[in-house]
């Protein structure tokens, strides 16, 4: 007669084995509760690792850019500040130069005003932040103006020196300066002293600064410039109409030449105001549009990262149950281990 | 009948009845070890004699076994395949890590966008050729352990036949066991077990069927045909390779002359740690290895500078990365073997090495022509923002490094990441099938052949019965016979 028959050592290797996967199983619930993820998320993902690898990269990558629009950023506004100086410090020489014009003040007196007022306006347009001169183009290590008070005296101050010298056939300081008519003073100032402040005796005597201006990459694929530099008109307008004051010999002038030298300084620096309302235009729209690509990267920045979650994350209130499940079913399976074991004819005969 | 003869089957039954008592003792002590199989005695009745045991007889049940036989052949073969996986996902590591080439590759490119924020800062300029340096020896690390993983595999391999080796020679001698034993009608059956034992040990190794002929004799062959036991045993033989390089080539396992594995042979065994450890080594790391070797080729092309005279001259030569055949450029969408080990930071740019970080800014590695900062400018970026752009720009790849063939190298990083995983994701679920189908065939052959105790037990209780009763029988006899010699006395 063939009855069923089952092996002894089957029956406890039944139990055995599941409750190995259990605790494997339990192992990985534990983890996945703990940590939010899957215990193993390369092998439970598979291929679709390599869409949370790009997930990340791109998190990676715009997290960057944003950190990088904050220093761009911080140096607009550096920008901005200076030029704003400039700009204010511009409007109260063109006021002292109509008032002078209108009493007829003290030449002295506008002449130390602006003096005071070229030193500033080089001192603000070498303005560095973080080793890094803001007007000097691509050239950050090398400050963009020559300062034209040092001594000896630097190349521009002695090319305005020269250029009187040779126009005029005496020094600022000479005496003779108060023969001046309007109208030679009018042709220097077209020409000779025009010239200094034109290229190439612009950037030779006055300024390093590049042309070119920095340009950095704002969002993923915006690569834009942000910075302007010495070189611009603005600039060599505001020196240009400092300097004439400064440094043509205003105080000896006869009043027909001084009239020519005040009102010329007072047409460029309005012309240099309006070019630096320009600058200041085309550095707002660069700061406009850096914010702009970084609020819109940030909420790219929190969509990745829910994608992320997504793809990798699991709900730990689900793997508290399972938890509590397997450990369920441990229990059980020891119970019946020990009830089984129990069960032999051993202790009947 | 006479009383002597009923003395003598009297005797006979006890005798037989300790035979029995001895099989099940054999069966007990057996019961907790699945390779036995349960024994039972046969027994024959002798005309005027009583009874004798004929022979000892095991359970068996082929189907099952040779069911188990191919279970245990794919499931070693699938995990050693699990096994090497394992090792090979070390490169990427979680994905949380950010460890993987992908993600270092990432960090390098921010790296370059920090930097080009910062052009004149020295500190970011470092801080991106530092990048650049882990980049690289990622690269070549991830490289060596890809080849650790071959050498492995090739180890195991030696290993692995070594062991068949020895399999086959014990189980030459049990067979013979097995033959003389059955020609001479001994009890064979513990012989056969261990023999079962051995083949399944064998199964392990390499795929095999068995043909049984007359006198218990057994022939084995691999799954492909390749006899490895006939009367004999068959040599399997292998000269392992001890260190393994990208561009190194393992040998071919030879049983009985035959070659059984690589792409050579025509009778390859399919099943078995041996196949898949060949495939680790012949298939598997080498692809992961073409991938990595793509990923350095992106990247010194990516980097390389071209002449900026005005009349371009002068070829491209590498630029921040570079490799042993320098100054060429590996060719395009081209595997280049082994580059992903070969690849370094230009000397001329890492600073550890004297090297000056601000050429990575300007250009001009490969030599004067080739500087794109003309003007030295403290905070030139065309040449960074350049670099970004070739990073994320579309690549071509070779396709046989088995993922994309066209994609930036960033895309293509994580493609490779992907396909590692993948083959993770698909061995894993298979192994754990496979596992799962070798316990089954496990527990259903102990199932069938196993020793119940429960009625071992029982049966001892009946000869226990059947002892009392001859010795009854015998006492009995004795006291008859008694009573005849005192009345004939």
């Amino acid at each position: 007669m063939k009855t069923t028959f089952i092996s002894t050592s089957y029956i406890s290797a039944a139990t055995r084995s599941s409750l190995m996967k259990v605790q494997a199983e339990l192992a990985e619930a534990q983890k996945e509760m703990t940590t939010g993820r899957f215990a193993d998320v390369g092998k439970t993902l598979g291929f679709q690792t390599g869409q949370s690898i790009s997930l990340r990269q791109e998190h990676a990558r715009l997290t960057t850019i944003t950190e990088t629009n904050s220093i761009v950023s911080t140096r607009l506004e550096a920008s901005q500040a200076s030029l704003k100086t400039l700009v204010s410090s511009a409007e109260s020489f063109v006021g002292q130069l109509l008032a002078s014009s209108i009493d007829g003040a003290n030449a002295s007196v506008l002449k130390t005003q602006a003096v005071s007022g070229l030193d500033a306006f080089i001192d603000t347009t070498n303005t560095s932040l973080n080793n890094a001169y803001l007007f000097a183009g691509v050239n950050t290590d090398a400050k963009p103006i020559t300062d034209y008070y040092e001594t000896p005296a630097p190349a521009n101050k002695a090319a305005i020196d020269a250029a009187f010298l040779a126009h005029f056939g005496f020094t600022q300081s000479d005496p003779n300066v108060a023969n001046i008519s309007a109208a030679a003073m009018e042709n220097f100032l077209d020409t000779t002293f025009a010239a200094e402040f034109a290229d190439p005796a612009w950037t030779t005597n006055w300024s390093a600064a590049s042309g070119q201006n920095v340009r950095n990459r704002i969002s993923t694929n915006e690569l834009i410039e942000t910075s302007v530099n010495a070189n611009d008109q603005a600039f060599r307008k505001m020196a240009m109409a400092y300097t004439m004051i400064a440094d043509l010999g205003l105080e000896g002038l006869g009043d027909a030449a001084y009239e020519t030298v005040v009102n010329r300084a007072v047409s460029v620096s309005n012309e240099a105001i309006y070019d630096f309302s320009g600058l200041q235009a085309k550095l707002g729209v660069a700061q406009q549009r850096t914010t702009d690509a970084s609020e819109r990267m940030s909420i790219q920045l929190d969509i990745l990262a829910t994608q992320v979650t997504t793809l990798e994350g699991v709900d730990r209130n689900e793997a508290a149950v399972r938890v509590y499940e397997l450990l369920t079913q441990m229990e059980s399976s020891y119970a019946l281990t020990a009830r089984i074991m129990g069960l032999s004819i051993l202790n009947e005969i | 009948m006479s009383l002597s003869t009923s003395l003598s089957t009297a005797l006979s039954s006890l005798a037989t009845t300790a035979e029995q008592t001895s099989v099940i003792s054999r069966n007990v002590a057996n019961t907790n070890n699945p390779a036995a199989s349960r024994k039972s005695a046969q027994l024959v009745t002798i005309p005027g004699y009583g009874v004798r045991l004929a022979t000892v007889n095991r359970v068996v049940d082929t189907a099952l076994y040779n069911n188990l036989l191919g279970a245990t052949s794919s499931a070693a073969g699938q995990d050693a395949i699990v096994a090497a996986l394992d090792r090979l996902e070390r490169t990427v590591g979680d994905t949380e890590l950010d460890a993987s080439p992908a993600a270092l590759l990432q960090k390098f490119s921010d790296a370059i966008q920090r930097y080009a924020a910062t052009p004149h800062d020295t500190v970011a300029a470092q801080s991106a050729v530092a990048a650049a340096s882990t980049l690289a020896s990622s690269l070549n690390e991830a490289t060596a352990l890809v080849q650790g993983v071959r050498a492995q595999a090739d180890a195991d391999i030696a290993s692995s036949v070594d062991n068949l080796n020895s399999l086959l020679e014990r189980f030459g001698k049990v067979n013979t066991e097995i033959v003389k034993g059955t020609r001479s009608g001994a009890d064979v059956t513990d012989y056969e077990d261990q023999r079962d034992q051995i083949l399944l040990q064998m199964s392990e190794e390499v795929g095999i069927k068995t043909i049984t002929r007359a006198n218990g004799d057994m022939a084995v062959y691999t799954d492909s045909g390749v006899t490895l036991f006939d009367k004999t045993a068959r040599t399997v033989s292998f000269q392992p390779t001890l260190t393994y390089g990208a561009a190194t080539t393992g040998n071919a396992v030879y049983a009985d002359g035959v070659p059984i594995t690589g792409g050579n042979a025509t009778m390859a065994v399919d099943s078995g740690r041996l196949s898949s450890l060949v495939t680790v080594r012949d298939n598997l790391a080498v692809t992961y290895q073409n991938q990595l070797d793509e990923i350095a080729r992106g990247l010194i092309t990516a980097f390389a500078e071209s002449d900026q005279s005005a009349v371009p001259a002068l070829p491209d030569v590498p630029g921040l990365f570079t490799w042993s055949g320098a100054p060429a450029l590996p060719a395009g969408a081209t595997i280049s073997t082994g580059l992903a080990g070969d690849i370094s930071v230009n000397a001329l740019v890492d600073p550890n090495q004297g090297g000056n970080v601000t050429l990575l800014r300007d250009g001009g590695i490969g030599g004067a022509a080739y500087v794109y900062n003309a003007g030295g400018n403290a905070s030139f970026t065309d040449r960074l923002q350049q670099l970004y752009d070739n990073l994320n720009a579309t690549q071509a790849y070779d396709p046989a490094a088995g993922v994309t063939t066209s994609a930036s190298l960033a895309a293509f990083a994580s493609s490779s990441v992907a396909w590692l995983e993948e083959a993770r994701n698909t061995a894993g679920d298979e192994a754990e099938y496979r596992n799962t189908l070798l316990e089954r065939s496990a527990d259903a052959l102990n199932k069938v052949t196993g020793v119940n105790l429960d009625e071992e037990m029982t049966l001892m209780l009946e000869l226990e019965r059947t002892y009392q009763a001859s010795s009854k029988l015998i006492s009995t006899i004795d006291s008859m016979l008694a009573t005849l010699l005192s009345s004939v006395g």
